[in-house]
């Protein structure tokens, strides 16, 4: 009887344990689900512990788990938990003050995570705090010193229960409605027509000179991508300005649009490398809006911060003086995709992205060079971008077989800002020859080039050299793409079959 | 009442559970720490799920630390010409890809497999031989390019016959973790992960039959 007893007490206290723990992580996620979804200790945690695991442990979960490493990662954390809060029950029922204290740990441990988060305000810990104390009190409660022998009170247990039931629920429901609030936000967005429209598109281009936003390239550092609640998103302009400026998506959007298509690249290309991109975007000029803040003659630097923590810092000379420096929220016709930086990203044409297309943009401030490092230059890259010229062969492909015969060479080169002034080819030793080039709407975009080659059977080799609008030919000698883009003139091994 | 306070628990856990996967809608699953080209574009993204890890006796030779270019974590990050240049241990094999006009097609060709040698292999090639070699960059191009296959060959595919990039085939035999190529060139660090390719790096340089 008594060992049957015990083992009752020890399985419910357990068990309250458990349920307290769920009660806390219900209220915590409700309150995190309603306010800051970052803030939530389930993903807080996580998050930590991805940024915390060695490179090996991660790319071992990236291999074994392939895109259900971060599910898996949850419920390995749910997992422990659990664990840990029944042996909190355990605990408690001998100790009283064990319950409370084992609640405070886990509150602390949850509110820490979600302080360290990229972007996050002291506000973040109070969903864990909040939880940690919903556990605590229940878990006191229920090791009331008993009114009767069972040493356990059923009602409380039920109270903990129904609690668990419905924040839970609510949270569940919450976070269900937040989390597909960004589609959805996106999907109502009504862009309206740019006041200053892009140049129509020059007859006579092939199919590729823009690129589907679904091919469009992406380089980023954010684990999850980040999901903007469109209702609370704001625009902070400040720094060295004289009067800062907060902006809503609808204010923005009420300024008059620009619409042009941009070549927008990444530093980390290889030279014959993939991301390079050509959309038309949709943006607000930027220049205007940091005139009307008033600049502060001190300041150098453009740094703009998204909503996950990323810090990319541009010129102020370069934004005041590049044309159609732009706040973009729409990409070829739609609004920005999530992926690529709904609800606003920065674009600056002539400047690598590292340097001056930040994604889910939410602050610029005014600073200088010498004050601030952003997040790529505090990890050694160069601190200004400009796109170096460079050119890519296309067809044929690295290691691709063509018949003898007339076999045509394609590709692009770019020098956005200078725009290309001429693009030649090579074929083994033979004498360089000039390609066509193919119209193009403005010096912002990449130029698409061809020539008929007369192949002959055997291994070949085809390298590509640009020259811009300067009159600059491309650098030959190799560069790697740190800390600053990748130099070298394309070169591509083929073979024609007789 | 029993039952009733089981059923609360599966209830709270579930919840528990259900909780924590509404964080998880990842949909990229890159590492974070790699400069610029963590979350690449998703021709390019990291390894796949199932390739496993490298082996053999001669991984040992490959820097550790993740901040070092020629170690596994750097490698897997860049294509797999530059993640060769990264690597003391095949620098001989850089150098000849250099000469041959053969980083860019490397780098930027889709899923192919490297069989790498190292400097050793190379220096089995009498001197006289391999400067001949090294100063014909058609010749060249054609040994280099016989290390080469399309697609990416795990462990488990890699024994049997394979077509090259210089067009003749090579032969693979082995299992596990101990494979041969060619009869001769052993492969002493496998199922290497670049950015493009998968590279075994082997003791021997592959010679195209003429």
């Amino acid at each position: 009887m008594s060992t049957v007893e015990s083992r009752r007490r020890a399985g419910l206290s357990g068990l309250a344990g458990l349920l307290t723990a769920a009660a806390g992580i219900a209220v915590a996620e409700l309150l995190a689900a309603l306010t800051d979804p970052a803030a939530g200790p389930a993903v807080a945690v996580g998050g930590v512990l991805v940024d915390a695991a060695p490179t090996p442990v991660k790319e071992f979960a990236v291999r074994t788990f392939g895109t259900a490493d971060k599910p898996v990662l949850l419920g390995g954390i749910a997992v422990a938990l659990a664990a840990v809060a029944v042996l909190v029950g355990l605990l408690a029922a001998r100790r009283r003050w064990f319950g409370p204290g084992g609640a405070a740990l886990f509150a602390i441990a949850g509110a820490a995570a979600a302080m360290s988060r990229p972007a996050a305000g002291p506000a973040a810990a109070l969903p864990s705090l909040l939880g940690g104390a919903v556990t605590g009190i229940v878990l006191w409660t229920l090791h009331r010193p008993a009114p009767r022998p069972e040493g356990f009170d059923r009602r409380a247990f039920l109270r903990a229960a129904a609690l668990v039931a419905v924040a839970g629920g609510a949270a569940v429901v919450t976070r269900r409605v937040r989390g597909g609030a960004a589609t959805r936000d996106r999907e109502a967005v009504r862009l309206p027509a740019p006041a200053d429209p892009a140049p129509p598109l020059p007859a006579g281009q092939d199919p590729g000179f823009v690129t589907a936003n679904r091919d469009f390239y992406r380089v980023d550092t954010a684990l999850t991508v980040p999901r903007v609640d469109l209702g609370a998103w704001r625009l902070r302009i400040h720094g060295r300005v004289e009067r800062p400026r907060t902006f809503t998506f609808a204010e923005l959007l009420r300024r008059p649009l620009v619409e042009r298509h941009i070549t927008l690249n990444c530093v980390s290309n290889e030279v014959g490398g993939p991301y390079i991109g050509t959309a038309r975007w949709l943006g607000v000029p930027l220049a205007p809006l940091l005139r009307e803040a008033g600049i502060d003659p001190g300041a150098d630097q453009v740094l703009a911060r998204s909503v996950d923590g990323m810090s990319i810092g541009t010129p102020l000379g370069t934004v005041l003086d590049t044309p159609d420096v732009l706040l973009c929220v729409g990409m070829n016709g739609e609004p920005l995709p999530l992926e690529h930086g709904f609800p606003v990203r920065m674009l600056t044409p002539g400047v690598y992205g590292y340097a001056g297309a930040c994604k889910w943009l939410t602050e610029l401030e005014l600073t200088t060079f010498g004050a601030v490092d952003a997040y790529w230059v505090a990890r050694g890259w160069a601190p200004r971008g400009p796109v170096k010229t460079a050119s890519r062969i296309d067809r044929p492909g690295a290691f691709g077989r063509v018949r003898a015969g007339s076999v045509p060479v394609a590709g692009v080169a770019w020098a956005q800002g200078r725009g290309i002034a001429a693009v030649e080819v090579q074929v083994d030793a033979e004498p360089w020859r000039r390609a066509e080039l193919l119209p193009v709407p403005s010096d912002v975009t990449w130029v698409q080039w061809r020539l008929t080659w007369a192949a002959t059977p055997g291994p070949h080799t085809l390298r590509v050299r640009a020259a811009d609008g300067t009159g600059a030919v491309q650098p030959e000698r190799r560069a790697t793409p740190f800390p600053d883009g990748a130099t070298g003139w394309h070169t591509v091994t083929v073979t024609v079959d007789g | 009442m029993v039952r009733t306070k089981f059923a609360a628990a599966a209830a709270a856990t579930a919840l528990a559970l259900s909780l924590a996967a509404c964080g998880g809608s990842s949909d990229d699953t890159a590492a974070p720490s790699a400069p610029m080209t963590t979350a690449a574009a998703p021709s390019s993204a990291a390894p796949m799920a199932g390739t496993g890890t490298q082996f053999g006796p001669g991984c040992a030779a490959v820097p550790t630390d993740p901040a070092n270019p020629g170690s596994f974590d750097a490698m897997a990050k860049v294509p797999v010409a530059s993640a060769a240049a990264g690597n003391p241990l095949l620098s001989t094999l850089v150098g000849a890809v250099k000469q041959a006009n053969l980083v860019d097609s490397l780098n930027n060709t889709k899923d192919v497999t490297v069989f790498a040698p190292t400097n050793d292999a190379f220096g089995k090639i009498p001197k006289a031989d391999l400067d001949k070699v090294l100063a014909d960059p058609k010749a060249l191009a054609a040994v280099l390019t016989y290390h080469v296959v399309s697609g990416k060959l795990s462990p488990s595919e890699l024994a049997g016959t394979h077509k090259t990039q210089q067009g003749s085939d090579l032969m693979v035999t082995g299992s596990g973790t101990s494979f041969t190529v060619n009869g001769n060139a052993m492969v002493v660090c496998g199922n290497v992960q670049t950015a493009n390719a998968t590279v075994y790096i082997v003791d021997t340089v592959l010679m195209p039959k003429s």
